[in-house]
């Protein structure tokens, strides 16, 4: 037992180092991060004590970035938790090493997300009130809900599978043993234990597909329950779903590329891992123009003039550069690079991903202003320039999210180690049994 | 239930913007500085839309002067998450500036951008705080406000019924805008009283309602030959 | 003397444990408890109640299960320890 636990520790320890060995960079990101969210939270500050007038927004354009941000955040996070389910779910084995990051993202993500719709709103004091006299009709408080179940579900997706290797880190010893041995429940990997752990995992993962969905479902219907034009639209659902799980994709790669070179983790995620999550990021960028495609073509085919008006804000008016700028980030620039074997290299991979971060985040901004800057009845043009407030709140979210990796780095493993281990183990000998079981029988036998 | 509607006549209404200083004046309507109306913060409960048409030397513009419709169908109460605008049993739509959120939700909901938002707390020159209208509360900064229909003079009106046990004679109760009007182009009072001058008026072959495909039946009627 | 403190640190551990799984029954339960409250409200306002319910049905069995997986993953891995302890102590 001792001897068996030393061997496979010797094998993955590069998986251990980050958790162990804290290097001068750790704090000084550390320390770098924290003084812009503490300075995001002095500009916070200011902001409730002025008032929302601070922010860029103005009357026709009442929502600005902390919407396009809650939209886009919320979209990221389905990342994590949705792929990985899916993933797993699909008995795909490259997925070990890459589900626990996709999983923290969807946590950490989601939290910043979460709180945006507090930030944006004007007395944020009074937010009590959706608890005393809340409306569950209105899609506000569905998606209060819907993200509430979500980040349950995922925390809960995140942890249980951790419960093994919280374990591992406890039976080394060393730091916070009771931290670790309160997080372990317990685990000591008997049989009986391995059982109840992947049930539950298999619960989990059928579960969360659904409420993952309904998320972004119903951030889509924030916008498509109101009679505004470019809003109202029944494609809107799947249409977010889809940018969320492309946008998704897209940051997990940034992400993963990020820990493989800082952490020196070349060896658990190698090529492959990149190319078949970049397979997945070209079929999502091929399904996000069909839905914009088919969103774009009915409103221009109907014509009618208050959707027109959006349309040629977004075609030929100020949102021109952001809307063309969508489709090259989210179409041109992956295709041709995922297309082709020759670029879908790591800087590649790279380079797409951000192109789809970036395109993403357009798109979201393309969706919220452009409706609200085109009022209807003849009335002037909306005109929305975000302020200083904005972009560092926008920025101070990007910080949270660096930091929530950084401090989750150094607390638990990165990657999934017993998953590792258990690949090692039977997979290759039950991946064969299933190729098999997929082939013919023997001709003979089935006389 | 009475169902409380205005008409105004855009055949005979000068643009003269009368109505909206009224209605700033009686409802204590914030009056915001010059750098914030530049960004298009100005806060009007009656608003003045000035539509340009044709191409210059040959420009015809419109003046259309806009209070909340409101909607028998609202589309802004049933985005609310906390009943913070909600129709009253005087089918008005009416807002409770004590429990908004300040999400701005039903703002956005609006097809007609009815609504204003307080984004700093509200101020006032030094003599303008000497005539505030005591009848109307004052709102905080982060509050989505809009045209009641001058809803206090509503209940002063239904007070002095009331009191002299009668039913509410037609015009008695009408807002400040259509009182100010030197036109006389505003006209207010009771679609259920068959008598009105406003349900006559609803009832002209000039009487249209603005985005009436939209199916949100504003209570808001606009009268033109031209239209 | 030892051995008494590591008895001790093994039961706080485990109050501690319970507290954290009855935390997320204290959401769950907190999260029925707001529904409710909403719908209650809906319907005494006559504003549209329908919906309120409908999401009530889908919103509370899922916070219950949620909460059931993870007790059901906690009081699968103690049943096991005690069981093994018990072995442990029998041979």
């Amino acid at each position: 037992m001792n001897e068996e636990t030393k061997n496979t520790v010797d094998i993955d320890e590069a998986l251990y180092r980050p958790i162990y060995e804290t290097g001068k960079s750790f704090y000084f990101a550390v320390g770098f991060l924290l003084f812009i969210i503490g300075f995001t939270l002095v500009v916070y500050i200011r902001q409730v004590y002025y008032g929302l007038g601070v922010t860029g927004m103005n009357q026709p354009v009442t929502w600005g970035f902390y919407i396009v941000n809650f939209v886009f955040f919320v979209g990221i996070s389905h990342a994590g938790t949705l792929i990985s389910a899916i993933l797993r779910l699909s008995k795909a084995e490259w997925r070990r090493p890459i589900t626990r990051m996709a999983e923290v993202i969807t946590a950490i993500v989601l939290a910043i997300g979460g709180l945006h719709p507090i930030i944006d709103l004007g007395r944020p004091d009074r937010v009590l009130n959706i608890f005393t006299a809340g409306r569950l009709q209105s899609p506000l408080l569905w998606d209060v809900t819907s993200i509430t179940a979500y980040f349950t579900a995922s925390t809960v997706y995140l942890y249980l599978p951790m419960i093994p290797d919280i374990a591992k880190l406890r039976d080394r010893g060393g730091k916070m043993v009771w931290f670790y041995e309160f997080l372990s429940w317990g685990w000591h990997g008997t049989e009986h234990q391995k059982k109840v752990l992947s049930r539950a995992i298999n619960i989990l993962m059928v579960m969360v597909i659904p409420i993952a969905i309904s998320v972004h479902t119903v951030i889509s219907y924030i916008f498509s329950m109101t009679l505004q034009p470019g809003w109202h639209s029944t494609i809107f659902g799947p249409y977010f779903v889809v940018g969320a799980i492309f946008s998704g994709i897209a940051a997990l790669m940034i992400v993963m590329i990020s820990f493989r070179k800082y952490f020196h983790l070349e060896n658990y995620l190698k090529l492959v891992h990149f190319r078949h999550l970049g397979t997945l990021l070209l079929i999502m960028s091929l399904l996000w123009f069909y839905f914009t495609f088919s969103e774009y073509l009915t409103g221009v085919f109907g014509a009618e003039p208050h959707e027109m008006d959006v349309i040629f804000y977004k075609f030929t008016g100020t949102y021109a550069i952001f809307f063309w700028g969508m489709v090259v980030c989210n179409f041109l620039i992956p295709v041709v690079i995922l297309a082709f074997k020759k670029f879908k290299t790591i800087p590649g991979i790279l380079i797409a991903s951000i192109s789809v971060v970036i395109g993403m985040w357009l798109e979201r901004l393309n969706i919220v202003i452009p409706s609200l800057a085109n009022p209807r009845m003849g009335l002037d043009m909306g005109m929305y320039t975000p302020s200083f407030t904005e972009w560092t709140l926008f920025i101070g979210g990007l910080a949270v999210f660096v930091l929530g990796f950084l401090v989750f780095s150094k607390f638990f493993p990165i990657i999934s180690i017993w998953e590792i281990e258990e690949g090692r183990k039977e997979s290759v000998k039950e991946v064969e049994k299933r190729v098999t079981s997929y082939l013919p029988d023997p001709a003979n036998s089935v006389e | 239930m009475p169902k409380w509607a205005m008409a105004i006549d855009l055949d005979k209404c000068t643009g003269c913007g009368d109505c909206m200083a009224a209605c700033k004046l009686e409802n204590n309507v914030a009056i915001v500085d010059a750098e914030q109306a530049a960004d298009d913060r100005v806060m009007l409960w009656m608003d003045m839309m000035t539509i340009y048409e044709g191409e210059y030397p040959n420009i015809k513009l419109k003046r259309i002067p806009k209070p909340c419709f409101h909607c028998d169908n609202p589309p802004c109460i049933k985005v609310c998450p906390v009943h913070a605008t909600y129709k009253n049993e005087e089918g008005l739509v009416a807002q409770i500036y004590n429990r908004c959120i300040g999400c701005r939700y039903c703002m956005a909901a609006c097809p007609y951008t009815a609504k204003v938002f307080n984004w700093y707390e509200p101020e006032w020159a030094d003599e303008f705080k000497t005539c505030m209208n005591p009848d109307v509360s004052l709102r905080m900064k982060g509050v989505v406000e809009k045209c009641s229909f001058c809803a206090h003079r509503l209940q002063k009106v239904k007070e002095n019924a009331r009191a002299d046990d009668r039913e509410i004679s037609d015009g008695e109760y009408s807002p400040a805008c259509a009182d100010s009007c030197p036109a006389e182009a505003i006209f207010f009072g009771d679609l259920e009283n068959k008598e009105s001058k406003v349900f006559k008026l609803s009832n002209s072959p000039r009487a249209f309602r603005e985005l009436e495909d939209l199916g949100t039946i504003p209570k808001v009627f606009y009268l033109s030959e031209k239209e | 003397m030892k051995t008494i403190n590591n008895e001790l640190r093994d039961k706080i551990i485990f109050a501690a444990q319970l507290v954290s799984i009855s935390l997320i029954w204290l959401l769950v339960i907190g999260i029925i408890f707001w529904i409710s409250n909403l719908i209650y409200l809906s319907v005494d306002l006559k504003d549209s109640p329908g919906i309120s319910i409908g999401i009530s049905l889908v919103a509370i069995p899922v916070f219950i299960t949620l909460a059931s997986i993870l007790t059901y993953v906690f009081v699968g891995f103690h049943r096991e320890k005690k069981k093994h302890l018990n072995t442990d102590s029998g041979n």
